[in-house]
């Protein structure tokens, strides 16, 4: 025998002034089951909830139905309220009479009023047929898994590690370090890139809880949150680290040279190589591409010269397995490739480079040892010319969006060049300034008046080449008059992109990406860590381009979420999943095709209790189903049934209407 | 000085949006039109200067200006606006509307440019084909600049550059017609 | 044989009379029957569009409809203007059938369809043709010549309805030109406007703009400028010497036509290129032709365009 309260809010104004509450407390009291109907100002303040649980034990209610807000709001709220009181908390349903009532039919009182009565009638009707549902308690592997070796890497990596859970850490270059190896000096404080970066690496190497995968890749990802199998590539190295001392003599003896990719081309590296000095871990890989052996079957010096004997041509690469229980990704960005800006002739000029070509340049470990200088000759440039939004809010050439950091990086160039080149004059073509971090204004006004650097509000029509000069042509926009200047060396501020194998990754991973290729976030203001899939988080500019301080930030709070997921043995699931009444089930597998999540897999059961013949049927991995019901609309024999969205319930609620 | 918030300032924001098919709000005044525009440097007020004024509703001021009339379609502006406006367009529609609304500027270069177009389009008319020579002498009359080009025209004439009399179509009758039509066109309600 | 249709525009019997000649011979050689529109008009040029909506539309629709009548796949036109006007003219109408319509009224001959492609010359040679025919037709190599190519505005732009080779720093005539043996020289004012349609009526403006293509070609150390466009020859050719006059500078870059120098390569004779239409004499440049490259010449005045301009 069914006995249902019904509690009606009037939400202060929000319901009670589009819907006539007393109305549906009167109509509601008409439904057969319902014993207990009553209205009340906030049905979700303390005394609101202190209505409910009374009226639970004094009317010995069955069930309960909340006519008020959205269940997003609240559901949590009345749960916990009804469970006090001796009910389970499944036992309760939510009418959303205010966004789709109240809300939405503000000019009709009379109809918005019927359709409340019509709502709570449907959700009368399904809460007599809903069930008890148990929460569901999932075990949880203490160990998580970062992807990408950069700052956000790092620190998350770190943050995990010492709260002594362990964490596999995996890179794709031969050493960690990522992007701030690159760079020279970082804004605002003009701190050294590298001595405060390789501190934070060897703590990385050194540290007990942390085990570094370097030249290796995430392949797959399965499980679920607390029980994820990763498969991860180790790439050959053809050096065996385990005895390799980093003394660098094969690389010294290496006859082959190719472009540099740390230097992006401006130098050249061994075919075995580290990528730079201070790399971690120092023990260098063998290009598999250029080395003479491996492609040719010829040289062999770096073998030979080895003391330790650590060159192995026979090496391959080798799959291998990890047990996690949460995710990190942190793999970064790229730069803008600006061929698509002939008008700048990106690619025939050698004067034009990109703001990452010029910061290698500028570092003391760089391919010019910290001199900027022109590529076309070698001479020390004077006037340098440097073009923000290169890409950047550009939806003809490149994207739409702010690349974020570009600004302040600019400025910071023009400092470093003063600091290296005294006489030389910078000019800065610009739309905006955008400064808006600590310290970050004050960083611009300085680079401003120390290096009388000419900012010039416009961007940049054409460059075109007289003698050895780069004529660079625009308006400047404040004093309404074409400038045309003659510049040694032209620096273009490219936008920060997206990985171009984010989307594999993602898919890999089993989550979402935006048009740009960005990994997205689950919510952009009040959950920007977390993804669209539970135990796995995000850090750094793989999300969107920032910089190096909400970097670090953004990879200590996935620390802190992960330290959060493993507080406990076991973690807590929502039970209003799908599950499978195997006597039903046919073996069609097309649950099984259709689950987003591979949250379905195949079962052999016997084809009777006694048989040992047997037959597969599907079964829903409870910790992996997210109850999206996909498999309950596939499923032809009525096997797939959702906790909480029953046929039957759902018949019960389309009859009520 | 200008102020503002006093009448309504986007009557002609919209009429030319409407008329151009752009948006001219997506315009962020970043002045890559202006420093690529190769005649920039001889107008009134920048292509750039233009789409601020059209927000601001000034509408005298752009249709007075020399700008649009100095706009030689080149298509370069368009073709790096970040914002995929197409500028030559909008020149294009300010003219129209200067037409329109019997709009002429002081400067005596865009009136010599107008009587330019005026003679070029007579001498389509009449002949269906170009007639340099008649355009030439024309403009020169109507521009009181008699002896603009004299000695071009010799050599031009001799080398066959520039010929004495008109190329003829057979049926010049038909363009004459298609005018007539088009000017009807012109002047139904749109 | 392939056949094309040929709009020649208005100026092939007069200012470039020696493109339409040149062409024609060219056309010959790589077996193409040019299939000229009876009685074409006048496509409004300039002056049609920046006055006038409708017969803007209508003068380049009555050639369409013609060229329609000869059932070709695709219309060739030489001029850069026309074939703007033409291309622009077919793109907005595909796009607005009940405008076509309307525009259709005023013209007796026919119904447009929109059943004819629109290309430029300069497009056709390099798409339908392609280099390997063109090399591959070569009798007299133009080894020697070093030539800046200059597109203009339209052949290029807009990307969107034009379709053809960059808008910034095309290549497709500098490689016709590498194909001939010809060195085609790195020039960044390839797309910048000579002044077009201002040619009469704001000759100063003209002066200006085409003394400074000039003078970086020279800069870039061409002996002559090719082109494609028959107002770009005319601005760059007979307004030489006033810019030569009005900035104190010494030029002497001749200016000639793609297909004459397409004709010249692939045997005809000098005599048959028209080259005494040139106001800039073209003789001591194509006599460059199969000799040893010289020793650069010393610049030997500081003056330049710009320079003077400023002054």
């Amino acid at each position: 025998m069914a006995r249902v309260g019904v509690f009606v809010c009037f939400c202060g104004a929000n319901i009670a002034d589009f819907v006539d509450v007393n109305e549906v407390v009167e109509e509601t009291k008409k439904i057969k089951d319902v014993k207990f109907a009553i209205n009340y100002k906030y049905m979700c303040s303390d005394p609101g909830q202190g209505l409910i649980k009374q009226a639970i034990i004094e009317n010995k209610l069955t069930s309960v139905v909340v006519a008020a807000c959205s269940p997003r709001m609240h559901e949590k709220t009345f749960r916990r309220a009804i469970s006090e009181a001796g009910l389970n908390p499944f036992l309760l349903e939510i009418a959303n009479i205010r966004e789709h009532s109240s809300w939405v039919h503000q000019k009709d009182k009379k109809s918005a009023t019927a359709k409340s009565c019509d709502l709570v009638r449907m959700a009368v009707a399904k809460s007599i047929a809903n069930e008890q549902l148990h929460e569901i308690s999932v075990p949880v592997t203490k160990r998580a898994l970062v992807i990408g070796g950069g700052i956000a890497g790092i620190q998350a990596a770190l943050d995990i590690a010492d709260a002594h859970i362990p964490v596999v850490l995996v890179e794709k270059s031969p050493s960690i370090g990522g992007r701030m190896a690159q760079l020279d000096e970082t804004f605002p404080t003009l701190d050294c890139s590298q001595c405060i970066l390789t501190p934070r690496m060897v703590d990385v190497a050194t540290h007990p809880y942390i085990e570094l995968i370097p030249y290796s890749e995430v392949i797959g990802l399965d499980g679920y949150v607390g029980n994820y199998k990763v498969q991860i590539k180790k790439k050959a190295s053809y050096v065996n680290f385990s005895s390799c001392t980093g003394c660098g003599a094969c690389s010294q003896k290496c006859p082959v040279k190719v472009p540099n990719e740390f230097n992006l081309g401006h130098d050249k590296r061994k075919a075995i190589y580290s990528p730079f000095p201070q790399a971690v871990p120092n023990k260098p890989v063998i290009d598999a591409e250029h080395c003479l052996m491996l492609t040719k079957g010829k040289c062999g010096i770096c073998k030979k010269t080895c003391e330790k004997g650590s060159i192995d041509y026979d090496m391959k690469d080798e799959i291998i397995e990890r047990e996690v229980g949460a995710v990190v990704v942190a793999t970064g960005y790229e730069l803008y490739d600006a061929s698509p800006y002939e008008e700048y002739g990106v690619g025939r000029f050698k004067d034009v480079i990109s703001s990452l070509e010029f910061e290698r340049m500028v570092s003391a470990s760089g391919p010019t040892n910290g001199t900027p200088i022109r590529p076309s000759d070698g001479e020390i440039p004077k006037n340098v010319v440097f073009i923000k939004c290169v890409g950047s809010r550009d939806e003809a050439k490149g994207i739409e969006y702010c690349s974020k950091i570009c600004c302040m990086y600019t400025a910071k160039h023009a400092m470093l060049l003063h600091h290296k080149v005294h006489d030389s004059h910078a000019f800065i073509f610009y739309m905006d300034i955008r400064a808006a971090g600590k310290g970050y204004e004050e960083f611009v006004k300085r680079a401003q008046v120390e290096t009388a650097a000419t900012y010039l509000r416009g961007r940049v029509s054409k460059i075109y080449q007289k003698g050895k000069k780069l004529i660079v042509r625009g308006e400047d926009a404040q004093i309404g008059q074409i400038v045309e200047v003659e510049a040694d060396l032209v620096v273009l501020a490219t936008a920060v992109m997206a990985q171009k194998d984010n989307p594999d990754l993602a898919r890999r991973l089993g989550i979402s990406y935006d048009k740009y290729g960005f990994l997205s976030e689950a919510h952009p203001k009040l959950r920007p860590v977390e993804t669209s899939k539970a135990g796995i988080f995000l850090a750094g500019c793989t999300q969107a381009p920032k910089d190096i301080p909400d970097t670090v930030s953004q990879a200590s709070a996935c620390a802190a979420k992960v330290c959060g997921l493993f507080a406990s043995d076991t973690m807590k699931k929502d039970p209003m999943i799908s599950h499978i009444v195997q006597e039903n089930c046919t073996g069609c597998q097309n649950c099984i095709r259709v689950c987003p999540y591979t949250a379905i897999v195949t079962e052999e059961i016997p084809i009777a209790p006694r048989s040992t013949e047997m037959r597969t049927v599907a079964k829903v991995n409870e910790g992996v189903c997210q109850g999206c019901g996909s498999c309950v609309a596939v499923c032809r024999s009525f096997a797939a049934t959702l906790s909480g969205f029953t046929d039957k319930q759902i018949i019960n609620e389309i009859l009520a209407i | 000085m200008i102020t503002l918030g006093i009448k309504d300032q986007h009557t002609f924001l919209d009429e030319v949006n409407k008329k151009s098919g752009c948006n001219i709000l997506e315009c962020y005044q970043c002045g890559k039109c202006s420093g690529t525009c190769p005649v920039s440097m001889y107008m009134d007020i920048t292509p750039r200067q233009v789409m601020q004024f059209i927000k601001l509703g000034m509408k005298d001021e752009v249709l007075v200006a020399n700008t649009s009339w100095f706009c030689l379609t080149c298509a370069a502006c368009s073709g790096r606006c970040p914002r995929q406006i197409d500028i030559p367009r909008v020149m294009e529609t300010i003219r129209h509307i200067a037409i329109e609304e019997n709009v002429s500027s002081k400067s005596k270069k865009v009136k010599d440019i107008r009587k330019f177009h005026d003679i070029f389009l007579d001498m389509v008319r009449r002949y269906g084909r170009g007639y340099e020579l008649r355009l030439m002498a024309e403009f020169n009359i109507r521009t009181r600049n008699y002896f603009k080009d004299m000695l071009l025209a010799p050599p031009a004439l001799l080398k066959g550059k520039i010929k004495l009399f008109p190329a003829r179509m057979k049926t010049a009758k038909a363009i004459k017609r298609m005018f007539a039509m088009a000017k009807k066109l012109e002047e139904q309600p749109k | 044989m392939k056949k094309l249709t040929y709009f020649p525009g208005c100026s092939a019997h007069g200012t470039s009379e020696e493109f339409d000649h040149t062409l024609k011979l060219v056309m010959k050689s790589l077996e193409v029957e040019l299939d000229e529109i009876p009685d074409w008009n006048c496509c409004g040029a300039t002056s049609a569009h920046v006055m006038t909506e409708n017969l803007a539309l209508a003068l380049p629709l009555r050639n369409l409809i013609l060229a329609e009548a000869l059932h070709n796949d695709s219309m060739g036109i030489a001029c850069a203007s026309c074939y703007a006007r033409h291309k622009v003219t077919k793109y907005e109408l595909d796009k607005d059938p009940v405008l076509a319509k309307k525009i259709n009224t005023t013209i007796d001959e026919g119904t447009y369809h929109g059943t004819v492609e629109v290309k430029s010359m300069l497009q056709f040679v390099y798409e339908e043709i392609g280099i390997e025919k063109i090399k591959s037709l070569v009798k007299k190599p133009l080894t020697g010549l070093k030539v800046a190519c200059y597109y203009g505005c339209l052949l290029t732009r807009p990307k969107a309805i034009t379709q053809f080779d960059s808008p910034e720093y095309p290549m497709s005539m500098d490689r016709i030109m590498e194909a001939l043996g010809a060195t085609a020289v790195p020039f960044d004012f390839k797309t910048e406007c000579c002044g077009a349609s201002f040619s009469i009526s704001s000759s100063d403006v003209v002066l200006s703009l085409s003394g400074k293509i000039l003078e970086y070609a020279k800069a870039s150390g061409a002996d002559m400028i090719v082109v494609a466009c028959p107002l770009c020859q005319s601005n760059l050719d007979m307004r030489q010497p006033g810019v030569e006059k009005l900035f104190h500078v010494k030029l002497n870059l001749p200016v000639m036509y793609f297909t004459q120098l397409l004709a010249l390569a692939f045997g005809y004779d000098q005599k048959d290129l028209m080259l005494g239409k040139h106001i800039v004499p073209v003789e001591e440049a194509l006599a460059k032709i199969g000799k040893e490259p010289e020793k650069k010449e010393e610049i030997k005045s500081k003056k330049t365009v710009e320079s003077e301009e400023a002054k």
